[in-house]
């Protein structure tokens, strides 16, 4: 009887470095519950965060925009105006605030907030510069590089390279000889991927059990570890090709059957 | 806002620690008291609860549609999560049993417990935009001691 080929191989994700995309189904919502929210809120009370008579209290005073009051022998088109403290109680209540020197115009797109990061380092001693969002899109996602791992920052991203041999793009996955057993399959894949992408790369292995099991048809048994790059780089010693991808690119690059089995492995 | 006959009730157990001389003022209340007042006010709804949201039968079925549906799709993202998180653990189960039958050292191993398992300090939580220098490059493994 021949012993059966175990293979062990490194599911290696970047985890996002931002929060999510939210889908426009989910931000009309949140907005539509902003809005109620808004109209159902209580007055500002401004006399409690504002002193009398002080600077502060004027420039916010000035700041605001009060309605019109009630009027006798006036007649108000959209009914006639109900005010408390300076708010129309029929409507939500905008509170504006004063303008300070530095502030900058804060663009409502949420997409990309920032300027390049050439003219943003120039200022970087000044400390009364504005504060001013870095660009959740990066220079990388321009390129499209799939090497870089500053792309798809909202997104998972997981290694896959590609085989010599047939071509074909899979996670970096090893060989289990006799003599390295009593290592174990997480120990065995993560020492797999530092010789073929240098040491110079800090992960941390989920678990030592694995997540899946692929069955390939000529007797190769594929066990599947669950691995996060925390900091440092892959470098592929031998020019191997490798990229980094999300879950959708993953499903276009791979075989289907392939796919069909470590589907459920990858976060959305 | 609070009455201030019915703030004096509150407060007139409360004493100030430190005995302060103010201006005499026959009209006004004593500061302090102004403070607590204030304070109050901005607890209370009086004057400054919005008028009753009135909503006409066309917009009431508008919120309704919009409710339900978000409930539908929150259903849905639940239900697809609890599905996943279940074939997750099928396949860990299978391959754990997999490897019993293929190599029972392996098996032994995968399974042996992982006392002080932690996460790493240097996981990022997800912010809303990155940082500066948004991946830490020059990482070289630490030196094995002699």
């Amino acid at each position: 009887m021949t012993t059966p080929v175990i293979r062990s191989s490194l599911v290696l994700s970047r985890i996002p470095i931002v929060t999510p995309d939210v889908p426009a189904f989910e931000k009309a919502f949140y907005q539509y519950q902003e809005q109620l929210e808004r109209r159902l809120m209580w007055t500002f009370p401004k006399w409690y965060y504002f002193k009398k008579g002080t600077v502060a209290e004027r420039e916010f005073s000035k700041a605001q925009k009060y309605p019109i009051p009630n009027h006798r022998n006036v007649w108000f088109p959209k009914g006639v105006p109900d005010l408390k403290h300076g708010r129309d109680r029929r409507f939500k209540q905008d509170i504006i605030l004063p303008k300070k020197n530095n502030d900058v115009e804060v663009s409502t797109t949420t997409d990309d907030g920032g300027e390049s990061a050439a003219s943003e380092l120039q200022n970087l001693d000044d400390i009364g510069r504005p504060i001013k969002a870095n660009s959740r899109i990066t220079i990388f996602d321009e390129k499209n590089d799939q090497t870089s791992l500053e792309r798809k920052l909202p997104r998972t991203l997981y290694l896959l390279i590609k085989n010599n041999n047939n071509n074909e793009w899979t996670f970096p996955s090893f060989e289990v000889s006799n003599d390295q057993i009593n290592k174990g399959l997480h120990n065995i894949a993560e020492e797999g991927l530092r010789n073929i992408g240098g040491d110079k790369i800090n992960t941390w292995t989920v678990s030592n059990t694995p997540a899946a099991l692929i069955k390939h048809n000529n007797g190769i048994n594929e066990f599947l570890i669950k691995s996060h790059i925390i900091a440092g780089k892959f470098n592929p010693t031998n020019k191997n090709e490798y990229k980094w991808l999300t879950k959708e690119e993953i499903q276009d690059i791979v075989s289907d059957e392939y796919y069909s089995k470590i589907n459920h492995l990858l976060s959305q | 806002m609070y009455t201030s006959r019915a703030a004096i009730r509150v407060v007139s157990h409360v004493k100030p620690t430190q005995q302060v001389r103010y201006k005499r003022d026959k009209t006004g209340l004593n500061p302090q008291l102004e403070r607590i007042v204030s304070q109050l006010s901005v607890m209370s709804a009086g004057r400054k609860q919005p008028r009753l949201l009135k909503l006409c039968n066309e917009d009431y079925v508008k919120h309704k549609t919009v409710m339900k549906a978000w409930s539908h799709y929150r259903k849905a993202k639940i239900q697809e999560n609890e599905k996943l998180l279940q074939k997750q653990y099928e396949s860990m189960k299978e391959a754990v049993s997999e490897l019993q039958n293929l190599s029972p050292e392996l098996f032994e191993i995968a399974n042996e417990h992982q006392y002080g398992k932690r996460f790493p300090l240097e996981l990022r939580v997800p912010t809303e935009y990155p940082p500066r220098q948004i991946w830490f490059y020059d990482y070289f493994p630490k030196q094995e001691a002699k």
